[in-house]
């Protein structure tokens, strides 16, 4: 009984802290959460409005597509439409992620209309390397992917750059950066075209070639 | 009586001045080179960062000195960390909401003001012993100084790397025509390293400190 006394007259002060500090962050974080969210959703149109450019409006898809994570865990993924001024649908965007070299890296990955070509990606977040890793960012890195088939990239060390084919050349210096961008983004293209096929949502290109 | 009126102001005043020269805490104590070092390529996240160590200090200042008489001796460095962490976590998600862009230029070093060595060491020197209105003014005179190194270091860095201050272009560019070739290395860690040493030998000549 003494020791619990001793213990409460001892730490009495820093429970009390602990409950006000945290009541005061969560207070904070509930205030301003929907404005850093909604500067989530500007950024997140900016960049995809780069990557397609004759996008105006993007509009969440109603149809919940789900895909299967590493883990074997599934992940839901927000899949947003682009459209025209004239409604059009110009293209698809959604957010991928995964490890990287040092932490997460965040991306935003825009496709065509039909899901048949990659429009690009941009980082929504990441902590690679300065100078090494960050280069991802770069337009060296990123202009491979325009254009690209929307399916399973490789990444080869070797290679001409400005092909556009399911090859990407490695950052010199950044091969762990590199890969871990092909793999996010093959990874989320490929999953997400199918459960997207699945659901009727685009066509089967390979049944409408055939 | 009188003197006490006299000594009260006297004592205000050096305290503040104290954080500007005497004790700055970047160029004389040395503290807080973590940040010193790695945001001050240019003006605009310099005195962002030190505008969130002015906030953080302030608030820890006035809490530790709220409370100096209640604290435990063996607890005391532990009350000092979660009083900093949370204004620290305050600080950037007010950043993140009201300043994006430069959150995510600052990037961790915001979160990294928890580890920095200014505001514990005012918590301990100066809040825990002293009344509200001195620790309040402490925090004003450490915080402002250390901003103010800041910006003049960030200030050389940017005229250097970019001919331009606070994003205001001064020297005319060589690739458009003027005579200013940009110095890339000082918007780099080494430029940080050099201007920071370069300002240490100065104040070293003007104070007559010889070791």
């Amino acid at each position: 009984m003494s020791k619990i006394k001793q213990f409460v007259q001892q730490s009495w002060l820093l429970i009390v802290a602990s409950f006000f500090f945290g009541l005061l962050i969560a207070v904070t974080d509930a205030g301003l959460s929907p404005r850093i969210e909604q500067n989530k959703v500007n950024k997140r149109n900016r960049l995809v409005g780069a990557l397609l450019p004759e996008a105006r409006n993007f509009v969440a898809l109603d149809t919940e597509i789900q895909i299967e994570s590493a883990g074997g865990k599934t992940e839901k993924v927000e899949v947003f439409k682009a459209q025209s001024e004239s409604g059009q649908c110009v293209g698809w965007s959604f957010n991928a992620s995964g490890s990287g070299f040092a932490d997460k890296i965040e991306l935003v990955v825009a496709v065509d209309a039909k899901f048949e070509k990659i429009a690009g990606f941009a980082v929504l977040s990441s902590n690679e390397t300065p100078g090494f890793g960050d280069q991802i960012k770069g337009d060296y890195y990123r202009s491979q992917y325009k254009g690209a088939p929307a399916g399973e990239l490789k990444l080869v060390s070797i290679g001409d750059p400005k092909q556009i084919d399911s090859k990407i050349v490695a950052i010199t210096g950044a091969t762990v950066s590199s890969e871990a961008v092909v793999e996010i983004v093959s990874y989320f293209v490929t999953q997400i075209k199918e459960q997207m096929q699945k659901k009727g949502i685009i066509g089967n290109v390979q049944q409408q070639a055939s | 009586m009188s003197n006490s009126r006299q000594a009260k102001p006297a004592l205000y005043s050096q305290t503040l001045l104290a954080g500007l020269w005497r004790e700055n805490p970047t160029l004389r104590l040395l503290l807080g080179m973590c940040p010193t070092l790695a945001v001050t390529a240019a003006v605009k996240p310099a005195l962002t960062m030190g505008c969130c160590v002015i906030f953080v200090l302030l608030c820890s200042n006035i809490i530790v000195s709220l409370m100096r008489d209640l604290l435990k001796p063996h607890v005391r460095i532990l009350m000092f960390t979660l009083t900093i962490a949370t204004f620290v976590t305050i600080a950037d998600l007010i950043l993140k909401a009201f300043q994006p862009e430069m959150s995510e230029t600052l990037g961790p070093y915001v979160p990294l003001i928890i580890v920095n060595c200014i505001i514990i060491c005012r918590a301990e020197a100066c809040a825990s012993k002293n009344g509200l209105v001195i620790s309040i003014i402490d925090a004003v005179g450490m915080g402002v100084g250390f901003t103010l190194t800041l910006c003049v270091l960030a200030s050389i860095r940017e005229l250097l790397a970019t001919g331009a201050v606070f994003e205001i272009q001064v020297l005319p560019l060589a690739r458009d025509g003027g005579w200013f070739v940009q110095w890339a290395a000082m918007g780099m860690p080494v430029g940080a390293f050099i201007t920071l040493g370069l300002m240490l030998g100065l104040v070293n000549i003007v104070t007559g400190k010889k070791t």
